[in-house]
């Protein structure tokens, strides 16, 4: 089993003329992913890595069938038009990976996309990868560097930083342990795609005996996870890291690292840590420790 | 970027909230000239820092005649006002007050959609407020107007919430209004944040907003002109120094989103930082921090920035004077393209040459190729470095830089 993706999730890419689009492409399609075709207005009929590309993303759906999925490479003064146009488009999973979308342009297609029931990953997401079944995005990077890293096994992880997803999946490789899937959920303030909503997924699938989570100080998020334990409706074991202790020296309001990592009182690390502590959750010292204290349960 | 008080008052007239007459000073200003020009006796002296709390740390002085005024100034210029460095002073009327309320309008992360926090009792920290007394309410993004009156709002009272048993005083008053302007402001202006604390109503009857806290959202800079109007700054209680700047400027330009090389932040160690990736530089930071080193900046560049961006940056990182060592520590890349960027970091090392300690932790795509770049480049120029692939842990490359650094210190 998996979560979020398998081997027969149509994919669409939008922007895939571009650069960054077209090696978003080719790293899908050498590790299995179904790519069906791309998004560029203005480039119908043009073909990349043997994918059709459309005007839009209605003209795509209505072209090819049972599209679900969309991953989102344009810039970020156009992100706002692509995720509305794919959710109009009745695009059930969008992931994008657009840095510095404005906070106002992301809140508006969360909004539309709660009307519709779409999820929404990231913004600022490399994607996710089932490891030996297929990914969204680049995350792992080329498929030699992928394969090296990831590999199936029972771990869930979770993570707001791209390079921690790989670097946390290589210790757990490293201890002899594999991945049942890794999903970078992006540092923004706004997440669309939360820690909560992931963690749910996982509980649901048998493949998943625990989960790691790479959080960062800043925002709330971690703190739903509280209530989702309370509330039995996560009950596997968890093990966390948070990021940024360092930061209680800064001032409030300062920002480090992601959009999202700012300092507000109540909401560092040690505050989080010591929530999630209260109701369970394993928590890592550093980063390095995260396999270590995982293994008891893989 | 937070605002001071006199831009977020800009803002706020823009939008058509009425704030006190008055005018903002810098110190090239003569105050006694400008309180003379303002022409109203009893004024409130303002310092401007990017703090609150000010009226508890003596940096707002109520005033009534021109010496009274200058002697304020020259005081607040002195001082640091909660590690904040005062940029600017604004003096104003002072106000006839009958009450104080507190509005704010913010987003609320968890339910990803801005809410408006309204409370009758202003003028004091909201922290100190009973939660019982705070009304809350979400907003809809794509709702040009609040829609005030009616069933439909939702409100939280003390996080409970309720449909709209509880009435807040909006209904046809000026306050409603406020709200309505201040929304506009909030959404036209990409706010991240904007706070009046307090609003005041007067005892002839007008809505003013004596005071003003903006955040705007940097990433919407490319639709709104007027920020470039804005001087740099630092929230670290001093001036941005020249690097801050310097290196704000790399991401500028067309290709802003290509790539981000332009976080630089100077501290006081020293211990020069070029980290990679959000995640992973504050992970690092934190590893540094427990081996007791000391960074001289915080710095990291992601995503994947061309090589003139990365030289521009570690030559900017490396001017500062008094570094001991040099730790360039990032993951396990996703598709930063290793030998691209660290085209840029050789171009640097090459001209700059350092002597001190240098190691670097990287791997990702182009990795082999990468690295055999900067081995050349170490032996061309005889650099004391050392590099590491995924096989290292990042926290171990930064105990090796401990050891180096140690080691050099003893043969000197």
């Amino acid at each position: 089993m998996s979560i979020l993706i398998d081997e027969n999730t149509k994919v669409l890419v939008q922007g895939i003329t571009g650069k960054e689009g077209q090696n978003a492409t080719i790293a899908m399609m050498e590790y299995g992913t179904n790519v069906v075709g791309g998004v560029r207005p203005g480039k119908a009929g043009d073909v990349v890595e043997g994918k059709p590309v459309f005007n839009t993303v209605k003209d795509a759906v209505s072209t090819i069938s049972d599209i679900t999925t969309t991953t989102i490479y344009v810039p970020p003064f156009v992100a706002k038009d692509a995720m509305l146009e794919a959710i109009e488009a009745g695009i059930t999973q969008i992931n994008i990976l657009t840095e510095r979308i404005p906070i106002k342009d992301t809140a508006y297609c969360l909004a539309a996309a709660k009307d519709t029931g779409a999820c929404i990953i990231g913004p600022s997401s490399l994607g996710y990868i089932n490891p030996g079944v297929c990914r969204i995005g680049v995350i792992g990077g080329l498929k030699i560097q992928a394969d090296d890293i990831f590999t199936p096994g029972s771990i869930g992880i979770i993570s707001r930083s791209g390079g921690m997803t790989n670097e946390v999946s290589w210790q757990i490789r490293k201890a002899g342990m594999g991945q049942s899937a890794a999903v970078h959920v992006g540092g923004d303030l706004l997440m669309g795609t939360t820690y909560a909503d992931l963690l749910r997924l996982f509980e649901k699938d048998d493949q998943t005996n625990a989960v790691i989570i790479f959080g960062e100080y800043g925002g709330s998020y971690e703190f739903e996870i509280v209530d989702l334990i309370e509330n039995n409706e996560y009950t596997k074991p968890l093990v966390i890291y948070v990021g940024g202790k360092f930061a209680t020296t800064l001032p409030e309001g300062m920002n480090i690292g992601h959009a999202g990592a700012i300092v507000e009182r109540g909401k560092g690390a040690v505050e989080k840590e010591a929530a999630l502590s209260s109701v369970g959750v394993h928590i890592a010292e550093d980063y390095e420790q995260l396999a270590e204290l995982v293994k008891p349960f893989a | 970027m937070n605002l001071y008080e006199f831009e977020g008052k800009h803002f706020f007239e823009k939008y058509g909230i009425a704030i006190p007459k008055g005018k903002t000073i810098t110190r090239f200003h003569d105050p006694k000239k400008v309180y003379t020009e303002l022409g109203i006796t009893n004024v409130v002296v303002k310092a401007q820092v990017l703090s609150g709390k000010r009226g508890k740390n003596n940096a707002i002085r109520f005033c009534s005649n021109a010496d009274e005024v200058a002697e304020a100034v020259v005081d607040l210029f002195s001082m640091n006002i909660r590690g904040q460095y005062v940029v600017a002073i604004r003096i104003e009327e002072k106000l006839d007050i009958a009450e104080e309320h507190y509005l704010l309008i913010t987003y609320n992360t968890n339910k990803k959609q801005p809410m408006l926090v309204y409370c009758s009792e202003g003028g004091v920290d909201i922290e100190d407020v009973s939660g019982q007394k705070i009304f809350k309410q979400l907003l809809y993004i794509r709702n040009e107007r609040i829609p005030l009156v009616g069933k439909e709002r939702i409100i939280e009272v003390g996080n409970q919430k309720n449909q709209a048993s509880s009435v807040l005083p909006f209904e046809g008053g000026g306050l409603d209004d406020v709200v309505q302007k201040l929304w506009s402001c909030f959404l036209n202006e990409d706010c991240r944040l904007a706070e009046i604390n307090p609003l005041v109503y007067t005892t002839d009857g007008k809505w003013i907003a004596v005071d003003a806290k903006v955040a705007i959202d940097d990433d919407a800079f490319f639709r709104h002109e007027k920020w470039k109007e804005l001087e740099p700054r630092t929230m670290l209680g001093r001036p941005a120094t020249d690097r801050e700047i310097e290196v704000q400027e790399i991401d500028k330009g067309e290709k802003y989103y290509q790539g981000t090389a332009g976080k630089y932040i100077e501290m006081d160690g020293d211990i020069a930082l070029i980290l990679n990736g959000g995640g992973a530089s504050i992970a690092n930071m934190d590893v540094l921090n427990n081996l007791g080193l000391k960074p001289a900046n915080y710095t990291e560049y992601s995503g994947n920035p061309p090589r003139e961006k990365v030289y521009e940056l570690v030559k900017i990182v490396l001017s500062k004077p008094g570094i001991r060592g040099l730790w360039m520590c990032g993951a396990v890349a996703n598709f930063t393209n290793v030998k691209e960027t660290f085209g840029g970091v050789v171009d640097a090392l090459d001209e700059i040459k350092p002597t001190y300690p240098i190691v670097v932790r990287r791997a990702g795509p182009h990795d082999k190729e990468g690295m055999a770049l900067l081995k050349a480049c170490g032996e061309r120029n005889q650099l004391n470095m050392k590099l590491f692939g995924k096989d290292v842990s990042m926290g171990e490359t930064a105990k090796v830089l401990a050891d180096m650094i140690q080691s050099t210190k003893e043969k000197s």
